[in-house]
């Protein structure tokens, strides 16, 4: 297995625990307003948006750096990776704009804790989604070149 | 894959049984890319096609051949 195709599966577990995390916190809390009332929990989400696309960037950036970790083709990869991350994205953002505006269209506003759930979920789904290109993209080449 | 064909296996061979970490190492590519290529599962650039040559100290069509010529 080759040294990104390994870290992509990492990624593609470490976004599964995170999903899993933020569903079981939602559960446990049972309210969505339970991020503006509770101080500590919010602590944590603001951590959360900051410590992981940091923590993101710096694996990205160590990985990309060591020549005989990543060549041209697992470059190759990550390009093609993006149109997944991308279409991803947008379809998180299309799905979260419908069902608050269908959910909350009524009231005329939404509750601000949303801002933070749209960010963790967007990011979270944008790892998801690259980790699933790349590893697409090495079962690809592998199976047709 | 393609038409271009290569003898990386052979020329490995010829090389005192050069193995793939080695000649990944001189060609500065991972082991998983000479392992693609020997498979006929990708075709280099240009770059790493001349790297490949100079490792083995060849000419690059003796590594490389197109199929059709």
């Amino acid at each position: 297995m080759a040294p990104l195709q390994k870290r992509a599966l990492y990624s593609f577990v470490i976004g599964l625990v995170l999903t899993i995390a933020l569903i079981v916190v939602l559960v446990v809390q049972g309210d969505i307003t339970a991020f503006e009332r509770d101080p500590n929990l919010r602590l944590i989400m603001y951590a959360a948006l900051i410590g992981v696309p940091l923590i993101y960037l710096i694996l990205v950036n160590v990985t990309l750096r060591k020549p005989t970790q990543i060549d041209e083709r697992d470059r190759l990869i990550i390009e093609r990776s993006g149109r997944a991350q991308w279409l991803a994205v947008i379809f998180t953002l299309v799905a979260w704009t419908i069902a608050l505006t269908e959910i909350y269209r009524d009231q005329g506003q939404v509750p601000i804790a949303f801002l933070q759930l749209i960010f963790m979920s967007t990011l979270i789904i944008s790892t998801l989604a690259q980790s699933l290109g790349i590893l697409a993209g090495y079962w690809g080449m592998n199976r047709n070149g | 894959m393609g038409r271009i064909k290569n003898r990386i296996r052979r020329l490995r061979f010829d090389h005192d049984e050069m193995t793939q970490e080695e000649l990944a190492n001189r060609a500065g590519c991972t082991r998983q890319t000479i392992i693609a290529l020997e498979q006929n599962k990708y075709v280099p650039s240009i770059e790493l096609a001349f790297r490949i040559a100079r490792a083995f100290g060849v000419p690059l069509e003796e590594v490389f051949q197109d199929e059709d010529s």
